[in-house]
């Protein structure tokens, strides 16, 4: 049994990673992307200067903007950061891990989603009332196909604790070829996407009206709030992106608390991110943008994958 | 051990099998429907000979291999003749939206599995738990057929469904004797042959491969 303090150091320890990792993950897609399309790319390190700038950036503020306006950077990124401690990153079980389970850790993000929605429409612009509805209808229909994935995995390893999940994959291997696995990891992959505004969904990289969503509900934002909540939203690629890797296919993470494995967890989980990153770099370039009305039924498809996922895992017993 | 790994990859191949149908649902272009019917026969080729190998039944190598020949090779370079034909024009909005359909399919699934459960009941073979995608499968494909407008796309959603059923065969009991499999093989070519014969003439006739367009007579 870890002792308290060191329980608390290593929590401490897994966030702060994540944080820092965040902005490199972006910066990495972002470079690997320009290198396909064959463009030179802006450096990997470049999100790290561009939270820096933002920070010490004076912040404008509309005169209609209320009191939400100000709070929303904070809840959003005071979410993401919750969560971090709740996800095993790099060890599992984390000690905090009876605090909250994989339906705390997704509705945590929803929360954010939320009340960035609501600072969108705040303000009465038109940009950030458009970027709200639009993110409120794909948050709406992505929620079913979560929850469905969610519960997929669950059956498999009979807890929705991560931990436990996590765990009882790397004792029993055998799960990972089972269909009920495979078919939510996909269900959560496109979901994952949709969640974090990434590219069949929506653009991270342009401010094109006519698809933009999440650009155009943090519109209105600047200096140390748009730092915030541009990193809540790097962090939660993150936390998606470790859910993906640690939860369906966990080796590597450790589960004893010693410094080589822990130094083995941090190796394995940036080699995990890298790849997933590669992935989402690759199909970026590949494909196009989905029209808005289109987005339902890349959607539906999670949505069936997953439904396949419980089916499975759930009659074949 | 051996049956537990057999298990669990019939199983997967089968879902994959049957997520190439689901995902013909939500495509549009002729092209992408030829090639994901492509990549379907693929996966099921693949499936005959890991059936074949873990089951000991050398025979289904060779139905694996004419599999492959007819349906990976020589069906999909026709039906790429037919699409260049007839330029590469999309599915017109299918009778039932995608949303709904994909839906529906998920349902389709959720019907196989209870259709087939006394089938599953009463086989022993590692494979029996492949069985109700199969049939899930030929469910999604009797539906494809049914929606799509043009007939070109109703072709292929023919050769998926008619995968299905190769698919519930080779699960259900390993495959029926060659001869049998050869004949259903032929008697799928002929089809398909035959139908292709039909959508040039309506082509030639109507300009358009669209049969919704049919319902009265033009002349």
């Amino acid at each position: 049994m870890v002792t308290l303090v060191n329980a608390i150091l290593l929590e401490i320890g897994q966030a702060v990673l994540a944080l820092l990792l965040a902005p490199g993950l972006v910066g990495f897609v972002r470079w690997l992307k320009a290198r396909l399309q064959n463009r030179l790319g802006a450096p990997v390190w470049l999100p790290y200067v561009e939270l820096w700038k933002l920070f010490g950036k004076e912040v404008v503020i509309s005169r209609n903007a209320s009191w939400l306006f100000r709070v929303t950077p904070y809840i959003v990124f005071a979410c993401v950061l919750v969560v971090t401690f709740l996800v095993p990153m790099i060890i599992a079980p984390l000690p905090f891990d009876n605090a909250g389970d994989l339906l705390v850790v997704v509705y945590l993000l929803l929360l954010g989603t939320f009340f960035l929605a609501l600072a969108g429409l705040d303000t009465g612009t038109a940009f950030g009332g458009m970027g709200s509805s639009r993110e409120m209808t794909i948050a709406a229909l992505a929620e079913p196909a979560i929850a469905l994935a969610i519960f997929g995995l669950a059956l498999g390893a009979g807890s929705t604790n991560l931990g436990q999940i996590v765990t009882l994959t790397l004792i029993n291997p055998g799960v990972t070829i089972n269909p009920g696995h495979f078919l939510a990891f996909a269900a959560m992959f496109i979901v994952s996407l949709a969640e974090t505004g990434r590219l069949p969904v929506d653009n991270p990289s342009t401010h094109l009206e006519l698809t933009m969503i999440h650009e155009a509900m943090i519109l209105e934002y600047s200096g140390r709030y748009l730092a915030l909540i541009e990193w809540a939203s790097w962090l939660k690629l993150t936390v998606f992106f470790t859910l993906l890797a640690n939860l369906f296919i966990p080796w590597g993470i450790a589960t004893t608390l010693t410094l080589g494995s822990l130094g083995l967890a941090v190796l394995t989980l940036i080699l995990k991110l890298v790849v997933l990153g590669v992935t989402v770099a690759v199909i970026e370039t590949r494909i196009a943008k989905l029209r808005l009305f289109r987005v339902p039924e890349l959607i539906g498809m999670s949505f069936v994958l997953a439904l396949l996922a419980i089916t499975s895992s759930f009659l074949l017993k | 051990m051996n049956n537990q790994l057999f298990f669990q990859l019939s199983t997967l191949g089968a879902s994959v099998i049957l997520l190439f149908g689901i995902t013909l649902l939500w495509r549009k272009s002729m092209r992408s429907y030829a090639e994901t019917f492509k990549w379907q026969s693929v996966a099921l080729s693949l499936m005959f000979i890991v059936i074949g190998y873990l089951g000991k039944d050398p025979e289904l190598y060779a139905v694996a291999a004419a599999l492959f020949i007819l349906k990976a090779i020589i069906i999909p370079n026709y039906l790429r003749r037919m699409e260049k034909r007839f330029g590469d024009d999309r599915e017109l909005k299918p009778y039932v939206n995608v949303a709904t359909s994909l839906v529906l399919a998920g349902l389709f699934v959720l019907l196989a599995y209870s259709v087939t459960r006394p089938l599953v009941m009463v086989s022993d073979l590692p494979t029996r738990a492949g069985m109700p995608l199969a049939m899930g499968l030929i469910f999604v494909g009797l539906f494809l057929i049914i929606t799509r407008k043009k007939a070109m796309a109703q072709i292929i959603s023919f050769l998926v469904m008619e995968n299905g059923i190769a698919l519930l065969a080779a699960l259900g009991t390993y495959g029926t004797p060659l001869i049998v499999e050869l004949g259903v093989f032929l008697d799928a070519l002929m089809g398909f042959l035959v139908m292709q014969v039909f959508v040039y003439h309506i082509h030639d006739t109507f300009e358009t491969i669209d049969v919704d367009q049919m319902n009265e007579l033009k002349h």
